[in-house]
């Protein structure tokens, strides 16, 4: 079955989830991969939103950390200050984020590109951290997904947003981080792990068709590399019918909202209404 | 510490119109915090701050959309005590950008948090305390850039901690669901920092969807999140969040949100915005008039299908 770059991300999110885990997601392709896993392989998994949505089973894409599907079917609505609590108090076990550069520690950036400035006047202003800091912070394990780009990949980020293993070894536990830091990368061309004592990220997989040599050069220090490199899975034919089936209106896997006109998006919602539905039926 | 002002919350009718509680507390050179998490913003009430020009603003927020970009873009703020700028799915937060990279329409100061430690300074406020520990920030760059952050060890434990100042903004401006004319304030879904902001702050704005009796309020007072007691002022405030959802009530307005963001990646668009869809009318009315009554009547039935309220 052909499928596209998105969807092979997606996938790769899902692999990530384990069943039974209380996971932080953003949204966008880590969500979509995180209710890939939950009606697939991980039917236990609790996914929460950081608006104070704990659980939702949406019958439509979610378009916002607070969009209404974020409340659809879930299980508890709270605040953002009492989830983030829960989470400091070591009840979640993934927590997934991105950034604009990352370096060969985890540690990532969103909130500005320096250049030839600085951070009062930086070359690119990003967000900033929004709830990113606290989720790398107490998540039992965190997710990156980030595009592999050498002017992403550093040697060392502008400004430490999001930490990940700072400056490797013990540096997490030394700066009083309860959450166990980065397990992965997940990139457009490869899939990123650490080392368990330098906590160094390595190569781990390539995406089928791509390179060793290809992710080395867009890496910007001298990465080092799996023994045994291991090649990507792609979707199974049961995560693709689930992941086309969630983004049925192709936001996600396809970017087609800059296409989209408001009929066609109240048409999107109604249609997802009966096919969604269906396929949370198992999950309950 | 805050000083409490009594004098408004003692009232038994708060009711006003937008422009009155706007004109009443959000003063110039006050602090101001909004409601809403990644949807739920307070778009009108940031609309009407703009018609009202109030100037020198000390912006807090955690993750402020149009009430951080907009008003940063219409020249109101001075400072910015926030944890993010930005649109999320629909754009990026271009006004917010050009005021730190360009210093357009001029330079604002900047004061970085989290997510979760803006929420702290506000329950630190709102339980009149000075500061709150935290285990987020430790390690990052936030406590490098920001020197309100402090780090220490527990005195009790030895083990680190970061620290967040309290913060009592002067108004919080808070959009709910439901509330009665004393301003018992009741919302269907998640609340974000709300019930902290509103009891932090020094003067509590509820904006809300619907104006309800008081026995309506108390057939359902687990859903309550801010008394009566906490509130100066109460305004009936439908659709106040279009372009974005508001939970059991209208669906995300996505694709005008791409419209209007589309507009903001200029400097002109952004003013030709302004005058098209702010100064053009006296109130929030006019906008939906604009908007089309009958396209958010289908924001509002399409949510039906989804999530339907329970009141």
């Amino acid at each position: 079955m052909d499928y596209s770059l998105q969807e092979l991300l997606v996938a790769a999110s899902a692999a990530e989830i384990k069943d039974g885990d209380v996971i932080f997601a953003g949204v966008g392709v880590p969500t979509l991969g995180a209710l890939v896993a939950k009606l697939t392989t991980a039917p236990n998994a609790i996914i929460a939103m950081e608006s104070g949505s704990i659980g939702p089973q949406p019958y439509r894409v979610i378009l916002g950390i607070g969009d209404n599907p974020c409340v659809e079917n879930c299980i508890c609505t709270t605040s953002l200050w009492r989830l983030f609590s829960d989470q400091q108090r070591g009840y979640f076990d993934v927590g997934m984020v991105g950034g604009a550069q990352v370096d060969k520690y985890g540690n990532l950036n969103s909130t500005a590109i320096f250049g030839k400035g600085s951070y009062t006047r930086p070359a690119s202003r990003l967000p900033g951290s929004g709830g990113a800091n606290d989720i790398a912070s107490s998540a039992k394990r965190t997710i990156i997904t980030i595009p592999l780009q050498r002017r992403r990949f550093l040697e060392r980020v502008d400004y430490i947003t999001s930490p990940g293993y700072l400056d490797g070894y013990d540096a997490r536990e030394r700066a009083g981080l309860p959450g166990g830091g980065p397990a992965a990368i997940i990139t457009n061309k490869c899939v990123f792990r650490f080392d368990p004592v330098t906590k160094e990220a390595y190569l781990y997989s390539v995406h089928p068709g791509v390179t060793v040599e290809e992710v080395k050069a867009e890496v910007s220090w001298d990465l080092k590399v799996a023994e045994d490199v291991k090649v990507t899975p792609p979707p199974t034919e049961e995560q693709l019918r689930i992941t086309r089936i969630l983004d049925a209106g192709g936001i996600y896997t396809q970017g087609n909202l800059k296409n989209l006109t408001f009929d066609k998006y109240i048409n999107m919602l109604e249609e997802s209404y009966e096919s969604l539905k269906e396929i949370f039926k198992g999950v309950r | 510490m805050s000083v409490v002002e009594i004098d408004w919350k003692k009232k038994n009718d708060k009711r006003m119109t937008l422009k009155e509680a706007i004109s009443t507390f959000v003063k110039e050179g006050c602090s101001i915090i909004f409601s809403g998490m990644g949807g739920a913003q307070c778009v009108a009430q940031t609309y009407e701050i703009i018609r009202q020009g109030v100037k020198n603003l000390t912006l807090i927020g955690d993750s402020p959309c149009e009430c951080g970009d907009m008003l940063i873009g219409a020249g109101l703020v001075k400072r910015a005590e926030i944890a993010w700028c930005s649109y999320a799915v629909a754009g990026l937060g271009n006004n917010f950008r050009r005021a730190i990279e360009e210093g357009i329409p001029h330079p604002i100061e900047l004061e970085e948090y989290s997510n979760y430690t803006i929420g702290l300074r506000l329950l630190a406020g709102a339980l009149n305390i000075p500061f709150m520990p935290t285990k987020s920030l430790l390690g990052s760059d936030l406590p490098v850039y920001n020197k309100m952050i402090k780090e220490m060890e527990d005195p009790y434990s030895g083990e680190r901690v970061a620290l967040v100042p309290a913060a009592n903004p002067d108004v919080a401006i808070v959009h709910v669901s439901r509330a009665d004319q004393k301003g018992n304030a009741q919302i269907e879904g998640f609340s974000s920092n709300a019930e902290n902001m509103a009891r932090a702050a020094k003067h509590t704005i509820i904006t809300c969807e619907e104006i309800v009796s008081t026995e309506e309020i108390m057939r359902y007072p687990n859903l309550t999140i801010i008394p009566q007691y906490a509130v100066d002022a109460v305004v009936e405030l439908p659709y106040a969040c279009h372009p974005w959802n508001f939970p059991y009530a209208y669906a995300y307005d996505i694709t005008f949100h791409a419209m209007q963001l589309e507009a903001f990646k200029t400097r002109e668009g952004f003013l030709k915005w302004l005058d098209e869809w702010c100064f053009a009318f006296d109130s929030w009315e006019g906008y939906l008039e604009k908007v089309g009554y009958g396209r958010l009547d289908k924001l509002r039935r399409i949510e039906r299908r989804f999530t339907r309220s329970s009141l």
